[in-house]
């Protein structure tokens, strides 16, 4: 009798998840699928699919320009994303509690909002290394022009400052939503307890604010490895190569038609970025006696 | 029982719904057959949906298939101004609302070769009258997949009123030699001066140096399709570049970007070897020497040699999965091969009062007709139709775009900008660009 009442399944719920479940297969998984066999074969977006084996994959492996193309973006993460989460930090800390918040927080946003190919120009003009603003100012100091755009030892640098410049705004809100959900109790009891504002700082604030720094940490780590925007419009990847970005090797591949070499470049970065969140959140997740 | 319909329509829903929306998906099979000559037992009639460039060019093309409505009044054509370098292949790709035709660049064309009617049967009348180079450029393993549209000739541009002061007589510079030597009285007279125009971008210095080796009749492959990087042509122009930069007669700078428009502006270059669509400079951006330009004849590599060679230009594809592929022919027939089409689109318009004068046809009888758009004001009034023109016609063929070409930028771009910067000599930017290529580009399988 209880067997019979198990198999008596409700059918409204299945119902209820068939055209998600559709769209995801038609949309989701059927992609990821036909991508995956298209990474071992050398089609070019038309004829019959030839399969090469592994010889995209093993390639890739051993090309001085994929692991170049991954140095990049590992390079532009570690000039961002650390001073990122740092000066998004004190300044939601800042904001948490201060007056006109919204207005701060406006202008902050706003290099955010604004469409990132105006932005990019500015930042050419900017940075120009004869006529730009910046080495005006510089050698109106008395002070040496520099090749912002044009030295490969600055052309990172300067990238990642637009970045910073573009993203922080909305690091800022996201680590601001999540001090705010710390309830004032919390720092109510610290204060009673004698904590200063450094104490309440480290104590509190930080290890509350851990997960969602953590969930930032992860983002900001695909936002890095898939940037493609910001190089393609103010350096196109150069001076050689210097800042040609992971996304733009392998947009490099999709625009000449390199599809099967393109699908197993987005495989193997699927698998890096993949690694390097599930490291992000294990040393970044709260410890169980904080 | 209604258990057994539920999961029969949730099984069949779910596949169903899957198999709609893989419609959508890439398909591995194409269409590589010939597109033969239209016949119409009545006048052409139907829709056709053209894909163009958004901007100007959209207005101008706009405006010039209303010479085709005209001609065939039951022909509709939907136009649409969209980013076609970046749509178009993936729109191939999945074969969903595939234009009838497109607009695109020469450069690009190898890679959607596949997925292109072969146009052979339909040029092989006007063959002999389209420029050798740009039939070379649409024909991918023999077959013409493309409508040959523009020619972009090489000319060299120059400052009038500096070589005149330095005492430069610009009809004399007839070799590069010659132009060396006029680019150092230049720089004898205006010390602050880098005359010659050396491109920084990556992209465009590749497609620069194509030129320079277009003018030598060669190119990055030879008629057999094998690597040709490391060959006489490609080294005489490296040697001369190279010998611009040692003598500090170059100004390095990126295409129109702010230290090329001012050092155009300010006196710092005085010569640029450079497409024709230059022009669009002292038209649109160059404030101070509007007026003060004039183009002449690219400088031959040696004495007698040909004095054109071609850098960019575009075509018409018709996408083998088109609709009303044989009335995207009909109209780009109307557009390349009759005059009333292409003087439509060069010819004066409320766009261009001028009319467009940044490249010419390369079907070789609209060259020789009469002049399509009008002597250039900012060029000091100077008949650039005739410039062109005469340059175009001796623009050399033999010229094919492999399928890596871009992907070559990220060897032979790149280390000629390091031999530009003092890093590499001549024969490292070949040996290196070659070995590159040849093992990240053509040996991969």
């Amino acid at each position: 009798m209880n067997m019979r009442r198990r198999r008596r399944v409700p059918l409204a719920p299945y119902l209820f998840v068939l055209p998600f479940l559709a769209i995801f297969v038609g949309f989701a998984l059927y992609p990821m699928g036909f991508a995956l066999r298209l990474s071992f074969t050398n089609w070019r977006g038309a004829g019959l699919l030839e399969s090469v084996g592994l010889a995209n994959y093993r390639y890739l492996l051993t090309s001085e320009d994929f692991w170049g193309s991954l140095g990049v973006s590992a390079v532009l993460w570690l000039l961002v994303v650390p001073l990122q989460v740092v000066l998004a930090l004190a300044i939601a800390v800042a904001l948490n509690r201060a007056r006109l918040r919204g207005l701060f927080i406006g202008a902050l946003v706003a290099p955010f909002v604004t469409p990132l190919v105006a932005m990019s120009q500015v930042w050419i003009v900017l940075f120009d290394k004869d006529f730009g603003a910046v080495n005006s100012a510089l050698t109106a100091a008395g002070l040496p022009a520099v090749g912002w755009l044009t030295d490969p030892t600055w052309a990172k640098p300067t990238l990642a400052l637009l970045v910073l410049w573009r993203t922080t705004g909305y690091a800022v809100v996201l680590l601001l939503a999540g001090l705010q959900s710390i309830p004032p109790e919390v720092y109510e009891a610290a204060r009673l307890d004698g904590a200063g504002a450094w104490t309440q700082f480290w104590r509190v604030t930080l290890p509350l604010a851990m997960r969602t720094i953590s969930f930032y940490v992860v983002i900001a780590t695909l936002t890095v490895f898939q940037l493609f925007a910001e190089p393609y419009v103010v350096t196109d990847g150069g001076p050689f190569n210097s800042t040609r970005t992971a996304g733009l090797y392998l947009y490099g591949h999709i625009t000449n038609s390199d599809l099967g070499l393109g699908a197993a470049n987005s495989f193997l970065l699927v698998i890096l970025v993949f690694g390097l969140s599930l490291a992000s959140i294990r040393i970044l997740r709260p410890r169980e006696d904080s | 029982m209604l258990r057994g319909i539920g999961a029969a329509a949730l099984a069949g829903g779910t596949v169903g719904g899957a198999a709609a929306l893989a419609g959508c998906a890439p398909s591995a099979s194409t269409n590589q057959q010939p597109l033969g000559t239209p016949s119409f037992s009545a006048p052409p009639a139907g829709e056709v949906t053209i894909w163009d460039r958004s901007g100007d060019l959209y207005k101008v093309f706009d405006k010039a298939i209303a010479s085709f409505t005209a001609k065939y009044p039951q022909v509709k054509v939907n136009h649409l101004a969209v980013d076609i370098n970046a749509k178009l292949p993936s729109t191939l790709i999945s074969g969903a609302e595939v234009p009838d035709g497109a607009f695109y660049d020469d450069a690009l064309i190898p890679g959607i070769a596949p997925q292109l009617f072969d146009l052979s049967t339909l040029i092989e009348p006007y063959k002999k009258d389209i420029a050798p180079y740009k039939l070379g450029v649409v024909t991918v393993e023999g077959r013409v997949v493309a409508v040959p549209w523009d020619l972009d000739p090489g000319l060299l541009f120059y400052r009038a009123d500096l070589v005149e002061q330095a005492g430069v007589d610009p009809a004399k510079i007839a070799t590069y030699d010659d132009l060396l030597a006029a680019a150092r009285t230049v720089k004898g007279k205006f010390p602050a001066s880098k005359p010659l125009h050396l491109e920084a971008n990556e992209y465009l210095s590749q497609l620069w140096l194509d030129m320079f080796v277009n003018q030598q009749g060669a190119a990055i492959v030879d008629s057999a399709g094998k690597l040709a990087v490391d060959t006489t042509p490609y080294r005489t122009a490296l040697t001369w570049l190279d010998k611009v930069r040692a003598e500090d007669l170059g100004t390095l700078a990126k295409y129109f970007e702010p230290t090329d428009v001012n050092t155009l502006d300010n006196g710092t270059q005085v010569f640029v070897p450079w497409a024709q669509w230059f022009v669009f400079g002292p038209q649109q951006l160059l404030k101070q020497t509007k007026g003060k330009w004039r183009a002449t004849a690219l400088p031959a590599w040696q004495a007698g040699g040909a004095r054109g060679g071609v850098m960019g230009g575009s075509s018409f594809v018709i996408p083998a999965k088109a609709k009303n592929p044989q009335l995207a022919w009909l109209l780009y027939e109307h557009l390349t091969f009759s005059k009333t089409g292409y003087t439509a689109v060069y010819g004066p318009n409320d766009v261009y009062p001028g009319g467009i004068n940044t490249s010419v046809p390369s079907y070789l009888p609209a060259l020789s007709g009469e002049a399509l758009f009008k002597p250039v004001a900012e060029l000091g009034g100077q008949d650039l139709w005739k410039v062109a023109t005469d340059a175009a016609k001796q623009v050399p063929g033999g010229y094919t775009i492999p399928v890596w070409w871009g992907k070559a930028v990220d060897y032979l771009g790149v280390n000629l900008q390091r031999m530009l910067n003092g890093q590499m000599s001549p024969d490292d930017v070949l040996s290196t660009s070659a070995q590159q290529i040849q093992k990240n580009l053509v040996d991969r399988p």
